[in-house]
């Protein structure tokens, strides 16, 4: 029970961390998720808004927090628990909700994009000279794979011929399943799907996100785009390669009869680790370096009608399917786009076959 | 390349794609055998209707400073200036220097700011070229 709420825990106050930080990394001229102008970046509004979300996200998020917990203890459902992160997220959607109104009613009483020439800016050489997918971050993850797979066909024979297949959250075994190939290496199922998907994800972003260059700036613009495309797809294949060494070590534990109290940690901890990492890294890089450019004179196009509550990207006239996030690390799909809505509608029908699947056998 | 485009300007968005690309060859950052993207990349890249970047490739095209092809797409070519496009030209700088003396600019004033900017142009050839 401890170990399950330190978890939770150290989950939500990491969460609550990001939160706090992301002001800072994300775009100046887009604060909350609001087009600005360069020249209005210090705004009072922006200033006093971003003060304000600061404060309601810390006290809001620390009260969700301590609920989720509180209502853990005296129910003793750990199924309760991920409830407490769930309540951080949506606390602060709304203090992020908030401040994104304010700005945007100020800046539309304000008229801060009055004789300002917009403009859109494109770098020909990302397709002409595109960056190369880094194919090399990938051997991790398929070294752990084929090493899981070889390491379970020698011991297959020696295994036990009950196996350990689910732990509860207090690390106490409660699912067995007699001995076959389906359950001895349906973990090593598990890291065939997870690369397929994260590499399929990471290249998908890789080879089809739109670049957003800011038009007064878009040489170093340019350039960091480059460079934060490579850092998000080496971040996505590191990300691989724990979560499939988290599965090698699950297996191990299965098929040599171990039973430790810890054993869900062997899972969680390189996980943890590695989104630590490509948060950190995300976010150390999420902002366009300070290089001595000579600006344009442009400013970006006020595109706020194409993101809904501030957050979601819906333009049926972009044909982009990812589009890099205004206010957080990484991108965003194109709601608008006819392709995002089918493979939504596939992920979920594919959810839901899986659950059927499952809840069925 | 950069390709800006001033979504204020009363010049059209092909007009504007077309001039950076002849800008871009004259400072020598595209030269003969140049890749330039597929029109729908362009077009996905600006959020803008691929007809629009068409036309800008089509007038690029048919002044003879791209090649297009179905395979190797927009690729820039080298080309000689002939004596119909002397005379366009001609007529198009007459207007454009017409400007400048209505709106009362010094002769001497005019004549350096073309200096400087055709020398501007080829900086980045120079500058290769061992």
């Amino acid at each position: 029970m401890t170990t399950t709420i330190a978890l939770s825990s150290g989950v939500s106050a990491l969460m609550l961390v990001l939160l706090l930080v992301l002001p800072s990394v994300s775009s100046p001229t887009v604060p909350f998720g609001v087009r600005v102008p360069a020249r209005r970046v210090d705004d009072p509004t922006v200033v006093r808004q971003t003060r304000i979300y600061r404060w309601r996200v810390f006290a809001l998020g620390i009260v969700s927090a301590a609920v989720g917990v509180v209502i853990y203890g005296l129910t003793g459902k750990p199924f309760l628990l991920p409830l407490s992160v769930l309540m951080v997220v949506g606390v602060w959607y709304g203090c992020y909700f908030l401040a994104n109104r304010k700005i945007r009613v100020a800046k539309a009483a304000g008229g801060w994009y009055e004789g300002l020439h917009q403009g859109i800016a494109v770098d020909t050489e990302l397709r002409t000279d595109p960056p190369r997918f880094p194919w090399l971050w990938l051997a991790p993850a398929l070294i752990v794979t084929v090493a899981t797979t070889v390491i379970g066909v020698i011991a297959y024979p020696s295994m036990p011929e009950m196996l350990v297949v689910h732990h509860g959250a207090n690390g106490v075994p409660n699912r067995l399943a007699a001995k076959s190939v389906n359950a001895a290496f349906s973990l090593v199922f598990v890291q065939i799907g997870v690369t397929a998907l994260l590499v399929g994800i990471a290249a998908a972003i890789f080879f089809s996100s739109r670049s957003d260059i800011d038009p007064g700036r878009p040489v170093s613009s340019a350039r960091w785009h480059r460079r934060y495309m490579s850092l998000g797809a080496k971040a996505l294949l590191g990300l691989v390669a724990m979560i499939d060494l988290g599965m090698l070590g699950s297996s191990l534990l299965m098929w040599t009869g171990t039973v430790i109290s810890w054993a869900p940690l062997v899972v969680v901890l390189p996980i943890l680790v590695a989104v630590v990492v490509a948060v950190v890294v995300l976010a150390r890089n999420n902002l366009a370096g300070d290089e001595a450019e000579e600006v344009t004179g442009m400013a970006h196009r006020d595109d706020d009608m194409y993101w809904r509550g501030g957050l979601f990207y819906v333009n049926p006239e972009d044909h982009a399917l990812v589009v890099p996030r205004r206010f957080g690390l990484g991108w965003t799909l194109n709601f608008g786009n006819p392709r995002v809505a089918m493979l939504l509608v596939a992920v979920v029908g594919l959810a839901g076959l899986l659950i059927t699947l499952r809840f069925g056998g | 390349m950069i390709l800006n485009v001033d979504l204020a300007s009363e010049v059209p968005i092909y007009q504007q794609i077309r001039d950076r690309i002849v800008e871009a060859i004259a400072d020598g950052v595209l030269t003969e055998g140049s890749p330039l993207p597929a029109t729908r990349a362009l077009a996905a890249d600006f959020g803008i209707n691929f007809h629009t970047v068409n036309k800008a490739y089509d007038l690029l095209r048919q002044q003879g400073l791209i090649r297009l092809n179905r395979k190797t797409g927009a690729v820039v070519t080298s080309t000689v200036a002939d004596s119909p496009f002397c005379t366009e030209w001609t007529a198009r700088a007459r207007t454009l220097l017409a400007e400048a003396v209505a709106k009362g600019l010094p002769a001497d004033g005019v004549l350096k700011t073309c200096e400087s900017v055709l020398n501007s142009f080829g900086t980045d050839l120079s500058e290769d070229t061992p």
